[in-house]
């Protein structure tokens, strides 16, 4: 006879109790079901649950993106590539256009005197070696119809005259040099006078002593053989007069920034 | 070329170094005295035909300095810094004393005497200063292991 152990009691009132268990939950459950409500154990499970599903899903998600970007990696690469290649030559192009504007408007300011006086245009392209005298180099020379004396102008007003030309390229003395004589007159009161260059400026000299100049005059060119009249050489800055002597002397800030020629006209004869 | 572009932009008071004076000195104390005067007279050609109105001027005044150079460099060690500065500096003034004296020949107008003194003495400090700076270089390079 079969004698039931304490331990196959204990099995048997487990095995009975999981049962009604059961049998209470499905209760529980088919009762929310028939009621349209959630159970609260398939509130409890699915909170539960639901934590785990996100933390996956991001896990997942993550996993994702990170494989795609490592397999992206070679044609992101190229792609960086050549969008760095493509930066730099926008670049380039755009220093290049806005090199072409300033080019533009320079070549511009000057197109009116070589319509005018049929002229010239030529680059400055040098100096002289040892600064010795105030004159620069153009990249024109007489197989560009450039000839010796012709006169040499800028947007401005007068920048001076061909001392050489050679067959590619001329050096101009400018209207500042010790050298340099150009007939002036004050364009207010027609009175003439010499321009002398003076290094820095330019000394209008042998002015008559009785005519009323004062600072802020212009001065232009007077027909001569290098120049037509009318041409601007300057601004009076000061007067210098004597007392005992029969000409005044005007001293003249140039027209023309002589420190920073870039385009001029050479006026041929 | 470097003389007649660039180094107008490097001028002080509208006085520049003059590398080719440095450069013919250099070479004036190495040689003798035949070589130094072609070799300057060759290097003052050059900036004469860069120059607008100079003539013959920086010919004449560029050999007689290389000359001097030459002549001054005798007894000394080559290599010796107060006899390159020093050359240098004698070159320069003589240089600039010749080439306006046969500018004041050819025509140049006369009056400005004492701005050519300072702009000759400025310039031969330029000068000294250039060619010490580039024989301590050139030592330097020299000194160094291959």
């Amino acid at each position: 006879m079969t004698i039931f152990s304490y331990r196959d009691e204990r099995r048997l009132f487990t095995l009975i109790g999981i049962i009604i268990a059961a049998a209470l939950l499905a209760l529980l459950q088919i009762s929310a079901q028939r009621s349209g409500a959630t159970s609260p154990i398939s509130a409890v499970a699915g909170s539960v649950i639901e934590i785990g599903e996100t933390g996956v899903a991001i896990a997942i998600r993550d996993a994702r993106v990170f494989g795609s970007n490592v397999l992206a990696l070679p044609s992101l690469e190229r792609q960086n590539a050549q969008l760095r290649a493509r930066n730099l030559a926008l670049i380039e192009e755009n220093a290049r256009l806005h090199e072409l504007a300033a080019a533009d408007a320079a070549e511009s300011r000057t197109q009116p005197i070589v319509d005018l006086y049929h002229g010239v245009e030529a680059r400055v392209v040098g100096f002289p070696p040892e600064n010795e005298s105030r004159a620069v180099t153009i990249d024109k020379g007489y197989r560009a119809g450039v000839r010796r004396d012709d006169g040499v102008l800028a947007a401005d007003g007068v920048v001076g005259r061909v001392a050489s030309a050679g067959p590619f390229s001329s050096s101009v003395v400018l209207v500042t040099d010790y050298t340099s004589r150009i007939p002036a007159i004050v364009q207010r009161g027609r009175w003439w006078g010499i321009a002398r260059g003076n290094l820095g400026s330019v000394l209008v000299e042998y002015i008559p002593q009785d005519a009323p100049l004062r600072a802020g005059d212009v001065v232009v060119t007077g027909e001569g053989r290098s120049f037509h009249s009318g041409v601007p050489i300057g601004v009076v800055k000061s007067i210098e007069r004597g007392d005992a002597t029969l000409y005044q002397t005007a001293v003249l800030k140039t027209a023309v920034d002589l420190g920073s020629l870039d385009r001029v006209v050479v006026v041929t004869r | 070329m470097a003389q007649s572009t660039i180094v107008h932009y490097l001028a002080i008071r509208n006085v520049v170094p003059s590398f080719v004076l440095v450069v013919v000195v250099w070479y004036a104390i190495r040689v003798d005295a035949l070589r130094a005067a072609l070799y300057g007279l060759a290097a003052g050609l050059c900036e004469d035909a860069l120059s607008a109105q100079s003539g013959a001027s920086w010919m004449i005044a560029t050999c007689l300095s290389a000359l001097l150079a030459s002549r001054l460099s005798r007894g000394f060690f080559a290599d010796s810094l107060p006899l390159a500065a020093g050359s240098t500096i004698l070159a320069t003034l003589l240089r600039a004393l010749c080439f306006w004296i046969a500018m004041a020949l050819s025509g140049y107008p006369a009056g400005l005497g004492l701005l050519h003194l300072h702009e000759a003495l400025a310039q031969a400090a330029l000068n000294a200063i250039v060619i010490v700076a580039a024989i301590l270089v050139v030592r330097r390079y020299d000194a160094s292991p291959a």
